[in-house]
């Protein structure tokens, strides 16, 4: 479905230029959510499902998720969204800056390349990376116990960082 | 800090030490490098002042650059060749990537900007600690890259004794003369990297052995700035008479210890027809070595102006363990006459 991977891609690239726009952290990170989930899509669709489902889960549902704490930290009275000047100064130069790249790659062999190879009669994609999530499991699993472990200790090295109130290391806690 | 906690730390920076030492896959290697720099993280902001946690951060994010160098090496490197394995590279681009990871990572010029300033804002125990454990696992993984970029490694070479040299001419602070004197030797072990292996752990380890007696000593004598080596001489004379010692030891003087492997990397380099390196790197430690006799000449050639009562040693015994100490000193002095045993240890 070729139709789908166009919005996917178009979804994206907007979406980056609205992060990139350098709005206020918050908005940013809604361009973000948007970016990603779009980027998960395309992961699907070039059968990478597996990746992607992970995706969601430690990308957005982890690290965006403590990123949000830590600006609510920092919060202002007036955040610059994307009506603002100079933000809207950003997304046109951006968009300028698309179309002319995207004019580079116009036409020819370039159309095709981004249209998943194996496509089925209908809606449903397989296959892509059953094989190695399996290898994972079971050849890298002493590696998945070591990440494992790993996560525990930064747990324990950010609780120790961040412990103290104002008098530890983090002044606006 | 509790005990429970940084005994969990130090053992976690043992552990990715030991998982980089023992990875043949690129990816287990890395996770090693990122154990050692989270580990180290709450020691080195234990203190919770302002230019602690400067230092941490800026620890932080170079250690996380080079590690996401290292990871977008290795994939570049898993695409290109179709396989993980740190011993069977073929391509020499994932190779230079690789070494410049690794480069920013430990320091060497003209990646070298972070390190100073990281250093002067711990404690000297920490600082110890990340001059040394934490050099091992990148240099376990530098001794494996082949084919590595002749080039790259003699100019990574040559720029970190210049730099090493020449930036720490202007320095009092001690913790900041350590880090240079730290990019000097790096920049030592990765000149003779390509042609022997064997000599560049010859140096690490004798970096190591003295760099750990330099600061041992400072934290004995609770120095961080020259003026403070002024009045080490009440506080532990014996010390105080074999620091110059050490620190013409870590000059690289003969016939103390540190020469053992200024001298073997400078024999290589003739021996592979390269002169003017060889005439350049021994001419760049001697800019270290001004440094090193001025420390010297502060500690033990001179005595400053003191009042009479600062003078005499009534201090208390201090409470600190000085055998360690004491070991790594005799081998910074004594380890040159067993050059031949050692060489042979390192090249079998």
């Amino acid at each position: 479905m070729t139709y789908i991977m166009c919005l996917l891609l178009f979804g994206l690239v907007v979406g980056v230029v609205a992060v990139a726009s350098n709005p206020s952290p918050y908005f940013a990170a809604l361009g973000l959510v948007v970016v990603a989930g779009l980027g998960c899509g395309v992961l699907v669709w070039h059968g990478g499902h597996y990746l992607s489902l992970i995706l969601f889960l430690i990308y957005l549902g982890g690290m965006l998720v403590v990123f949000a704490y830590s600006a609510a930290l920092a919060a202002e009275p007036y955040p610059e969204g994307w009506g603002s000047g100079e933000v809207v100064a950003y997304i046109f130069v951006y968009l300028v800056g698309v179309v002319a790249v995207s004019g580079l790659f116009w036409g020819g062999w370039y159309e095709t390349s981004w249209v998943p190879v194996d496509e089925l009669g209908e809606m449903s994609v397989l296959r892509g990376d059953s094989g190695g999530v399996a290898l994972m499991y079971g050849g890298g699993g002493g590696m998945l116990v070591v990440g494992a472990w790993v996560l525990l200790l930064t747990l324990f090295v950010v609780l120790e960082l961040t412990r103290g109130l104002s008098r530890g290391s983090l002044r606006a806690v | 800090m509790s005990p429970m906690l940084s005994s969990t730390l130090l053992f976690a920076l043992g552990i990715g030490t030991t998982i980089t030492f023992a990875s043949s896959h690129w990816f287990l290697a890395w996770m090693g490098l990122e154990i050692n720099t989270l580990a180290i993280l709450p020691l080195m902001a234990q203190y919770h002042h302002p230019r602690a946690v400067e230092a941490t951060l800026k620890y932080f994010l170079t250690q996380a650059t080079a590690a996401s160098t290292l990871l977008f090496a290795t994939t570049t490197n898993a695409w290109l060749t179709g396989q993980w394995d740190i011993q069977h590279m073929t391509h020499p681009l994932p190779a230079t990537l690789f070494t410049l990871a690794l480069a920013l990572k430990v320091g060497l010029a003209p990646l070298h900007i972070w390190l100073p300033e990281v250093l002067q804002g711990l404690d000297l125990g920490t600082g110890l600690i990340m001059s040394t454990w934490q050099k091992l696992a990148p240099f376990a993984l530098l001794i494996q890259i082949y084919p590595a970029n002749s080039t790259l490694l003699i100019i990574l070479g040559l720029a970190s004794t210049l730099v090493g040299g020449w930036g720490g001419l202007n320095q009092t602070q001690l913790r900041k003369i350590l880090a240079y004197s730290s990019v000097a030797h790096l920049g030592w072990m990765v000149l003779v990297l390509q042609f022997s292996p064997a000599l560049t752990l010859l140096t690490l380890l004798m970096y190591l052995i003295m760099t750990f007696s330099t600061f041992l000593a400072f934290k004995l004598t609770n120095a961080t700035n020259i003026n403070a080596l002024a009045t080490a001489w009440t506080k532990a004379p014996a010390l105080t008479a074999l620091m110059p010692l050490v620190l013409l030891s870590l000059g690289g003087l003969p016939p103390l210890s540190g020469f053992m492997p200024k001298w073997l990397i400078l024999q290589e380099l003739s021996k592979q027809d390269l002169a003017l390196t060889a005439t350049l790197a021994a001419l760049t430690a001697l800019l270290s070595l001004y440094f090193y006799l001025r420390l010297s000449y502060a500690m033990a050639l001179t005595m400053f102006p003191n009042t009479p009562t600062g003078t005499p040693p009534w201090r208390f015994q201090s409470s600190q363990v000085t055998f360690p100490l004491a070991i790594s000193v005799t081998a910074t002095l004594m380890l040159l006459p067993l050059t031949p045993t050692i060489t042979a240890l390192l090249t079998s």
